[in-house]
């Protein structure tokens, strides 16, 4: 990775092309034992409404258990509280895609 | 009497400054200071954009875009990374509450990119719009299209390709596995496509801006009516150039 890359602290990646949507790339800073998300970027192709929710859905995800449900709940919950509209990804995607990341 | 837009021809400038403008004609429109505006627009020198949610490093070989003078800006549009050379770039500005203008998003993307549609076709193309941002004709990619909404107001920018060169695209952006860049290279061969290509003779920036201008004011029933900045959205486009995308906190912000 380039080192200017803010990313580069990240310990893990994933890649996942969300179905009839757009590619999603994310990056995770994560406690091996509690499982609990210390950093997240969410990065890729996609659209969203409006742009800067994105960040602060990675602030709120921090903390959040890697599990899928637990996971899933949470990022329904950020997206209904600060009004966030995605296109070429949805919850199911996110999820997915941050799962991913798990080694 | 049709209603009137106003048209800005703003020829070829720094991704930097393009990026501006669009940016200054928001503001400026959301404040009611402006009429909806059509841009139609040139990059020079070259440039990539990322989208908003795209990592720069992770997305753009930096250190060849040096070398080889390509410039590089974070949209504040989301969507994918665009190599921008031979094309002509429009941008639309209106209100989100303009009746011309469906509230739901895709289909705004429908209607917006039914004008491209239209300037192809004044060029003899005939295109479909393929969800969620493409235009394509005979099943390749002709137009790449993004849309912001910010203050109540409508920011869809989108390319039309008058020539591809995928090779120097690819020595530009960054791919997952040097391996398959041949492979990739093909592929996007087979899907992606330019005036050039399609009508099998270079056609004029300007006349490809003229069909476009034509194509907006069918499928909007509006006189698009040729204007410039105002002094304000002069003063804006420097501000935002200076302060945001010729900036590296902003262009490397993730």
């Amino acid at each position: 990775m380039d080192k200017e890359s803010p990313l580069m602290k990240m310990q893990s990646r994933s890649v996942y092309k969300v179905p009839k949507g757009k590619l999603l790339k994310i990056y995770l800073k994560y406690d091996e034992k509690s499982n609990l998300i210390d950093e997240i970027n969410i990065t890729g192709d996609f659209f969203a409404y409006p742009e800067e929710a994105i960040e602060s859905m990675e602030d709120k995800l921090k903390d959040t258990l890697l599990e899928k449900e637990i996971l899933f709940k949470k990022i329904d919950s950020i997206i209904r509280t600060e009004n966030i509209q995605f296109i070429g990804v949805d919850v199911k995607g996110l999820t997915k895609g941050i799962l991913m990341c798990k080694k | 009497m049709k209603e009137q837009w106003r048209l800005l021809e703003t020829g070829y400038g720094s991704a930097f400054t393009n990026m501006a403008i669009d940016r200054a004609v928001l503001v400026a429109n959301s404040g009611g200071k402006v009429s909806p505006t059509v841009r139609f627009y040139g990059w020079e020198p070259s440039a990539i954009s990322i989208g908003y949610f795209q990592s720069l490093a992770e997305e753009i070989d930096i250190d060849m875009c040096k070398k080889l003078g390509v410039d590089y800006v974070r949209r504040i549009t989301g969507g994918g990374a665009v190599y921008h050379e031979k094309e002509l770039t429009y941008s639309i500005v209106i209100s989100e509450s303009h009746r011309a203008i469906p509230k739901n998003i895709m289909k705004s993307y429908g209607k917006i990119c039914g004008a491209v549609m239209k300037g192809l076709e004044n060029l003899g193309i005939k295109s479909t719009y393929v969800p969620i941002n493409d235009i394509i004709t005979n099943g390749k990619k002709i137009s790449g299209n993004a849309q912001t909404r910010k203050a109540k107001t409508v920011l869809q920018h989108g390319t039309v390709l008058t020539d591809v060169n995928v090779e120097k695209m690819f020595s530009l952006l960054k791919v997952p596995n040097e391996k398959i860049k041949d492979k990739l290279i093909a592929d996007v061969k087979e899907r992606v496509t330019s005036i050039k290509h399609v009508l099998g003779k270079e056609v004029l920036f300007e006349e490809i801006s003229h069909a476009m201008k034509i194509g907006f004011e069918q499928e909007f029933d509006v006189e698009l009516v040729k204007g410039t900045l105002t002094e304000e959205e002069k003063e804006l486009t420097k501000k935002f150039e200076k302060e945001c995308f010729s900036v590296a906190d902003w262009n490397h912000r993730r």
